[in-house]
């Protein structure tokens, strides 16, 4: 099982994607810290958990990598026909699963690890420079949920990919639900107006307490 | 050893093996033919736990496959599409496999060397032509030192350089012993190689024989050349033997060469030909298969 997760890692090294993801995971952290150190004034960069919401901020496209990156792991072997040799090294499938899976993981915890250190080291030197102090549990408490949420996109990238077995059907759905169906989502759940809707709620009991009793009803009420 | 029982492989309605027995010896090598979709690959992949069979059972080394403990060190495969990803070199690709198979990283260089790429072997694999993709797969194969290989295909892509390579290379490796299944839609192209022969047709086992029963099968009839062919026919007649005089000087004999010289010496008869004709190994298969119009298709 050791031999199967390390051959994954090799398979991951070995491939010139593999850096692309990286090198992408990097950019955009430094974009993104970039951005929430320089478009924010200076009164924004001292209110209580800024550092905590800079470094969680990362994990938003730091996430939709590993997700990526945990799809294309498992349906590379599908799309470049490799399933059958990596099967016979693995006969039994949920050896290969459960090491697919653990790639996902570990590919997260290093995308994760390469955008914190760049975001970090951005916040540490521009922060610096501005003489604001440095808040290390809000840093560490959001790095740490920042990696939990991206150890999970890599494990669900990998469980999809899996599923999938098309690379451009998975890459695809796992784009439209996040920049499409999610948002709408959110959107039609936004359009409900859900203090009106308690208002509503509140007045048709009221009404319906004022409603005359029937006779069936005083009946009940007095046996009750 | 390789022992295939009473194997059947449906897809849906369509029956890709119905029934297969045969049985592969150590030491070996056993040519496994038959046309296009006869159901090669289908039974080559439910040896190596690639996929499941209907009814029956396959067994490599007494046990199958999924059962094997580090399966890749004990059977070596090659399997007829090519499983390695373009972007990855060769070298890497074999890197790869020796790791998930507990295989000492040095055995990539030995194969590599064997397969002669040693210099190709930090190229992307998708700059690789057809025979240097061949010889990666074997190289993948060998990687383990397997007892057994089961190679669908192996000669495709091969030029006749490598073809010859790969034929000394089997019949050197059966004879340290090991067991070696290759599968071909082209007796010719195994005949020089293999012992034994299992031909399928449709799925169905049509003839598992050593190689030599079904060189006796090529056997057609003996021509002889002689000044005395009318008396020789007779002398033969007289032995048993169905002669037939086809020109003054020719005969078309249905016996052995040996027979028709010993008939002729006896009687102090002077040869100028003693031909065995013998239908070509490709006639014998297709005949055996049933379907002379159906070509390695």
């Amino acid at each position: 099982m050791i031999r199967l997760y390390l051959a994954e890692l090799l398979k991951l090294r070995t491939l010139r994607g593999t850096w692309g993801f990286v090198i992408v995971a990097l950019g955009l952290a430094a974009l993104f810290t970039a951005g929430g150190i320089g478009g924010a004034s200076e009164q924004a960069r001292l209110e209580p958990q800024y550092q905590f919401r800079l470094v969680l901020d990362i994990a938003f496209p730091t996430g939709i990598l590993s997700l990526l990156l945990g799809i294309v792991l498992f349906t590379n072997e599908f799309r470049h026909g490799t399933i059958a040799r990596t099967l016979l090294a693995a006969p039994r499938r949920w050896r290969l699963v459960v090491t697919k899976l653990l790639a996902g993981a570990t590919t997260g915890t290093a995308l994760e690890f390469v955008a914190f250190a760049t975001t970090l080291a951005i916040v540490v030197i521009w922060l610096g420079a501005l003489d604001v102090p440095l808040e290390r549990g809000d840093l560490a408490d959001s790095a740490g949920r920042a990696l939990v949420g991206v150890i999970l996109a890599g494990v669900l990238g990998a469980a999809l990919g899996g599923a999938v077995h098309s690379q451009v059907g998975a890459l695809v759905g796992a784009l439209v639900w996040m920049f499409v169906v999610e948002p709408l989502c959110w959107v039609l759940l936004g359009l409900l107006d859900w203090d009106g809707a308690a208002t509503t709620s509140r007045r048709l009991r009221s009404e319906e307490s004022s409603i005359p009793r029937t006779r069936a009803s005083r009946s009940r009420a007095r046996s009750g | 050893m390789i022992e295939v029982d009473g194997l059947t492989k449906r897809y849906g309605s369509t029956v890709a093996v119905q029934d297969l027995s045969f049985t592969v010896s150590a030491g070996r090598v056993t040519g496994f033919l038959g046309p296009n979709g006869a159901g090669k690959s289908t039974t080559m992949r439910v040896i190596l736990g690639l996929v499941h069979p209907t009814s029956g059972t396959t067994s490599v080394l007494g046990s199958p496959y999924r059962e094997l403990r580090q399966p890749e060190k004990r059977v070596g495969a090659l399997l007829e599409t090519f499983d390695a990803h373009p972007g990855r070199s060769g070298r890497s690709h074999l890197r790869v496999l020796a790791l998930a198979g507990g295989i000492p990283r040095s055995r990539v260089e030995e194969v590599l060397a064997l397969v002669e790429l040693t210099g190709a072997g930090r190229r992307r694999v998708k700059g690789y032509s057809l025979g240097m993709r061949q010889r990666l797969g074997l190289a993948a194969a060998l990687l383990g030192d397997p007892e057994v290989l089961v190679l669908d295909e192996p000669a495709n892509g091969l030029d006749p350089q490598g073809i010859r390579w790969l034929r000394d290379f089997l019949r050197s490796l059966a004879a340290e012993g090991r067991t070696i299944l290759v599968s071909s839609h082209v007796l010719a192209e195994v005949a020089q190689t293999v012992d034994d022969l299992v031909i399928i047709h449709r799925g169905k086992l049509v003839q598992q024989a050593a190689m030599a029963e079904v060189e006796a099968m090529a056997a057609k009839a003996t021509t002889v050349r002689s000044p005395d062919a009318p008396r020789l026919a007779t002398l033969l007649v007289a032995e048993g033997v169905d002669a037939t005089v086809v020109a003054d000087d020719r005969l078309s004999v249905h016996s052995s060469t040996e027979r028709v010289g010993e008939v002729a010496a006896a009687h102090g008869i002077v040869l100028h030909e003693l031909t065995a004709e013998r239908a070509s190994l490709e006639e014998v298969f297709l005949e055996l298969t049933g379907e002379p119009g159906e070509r390695g298709g």
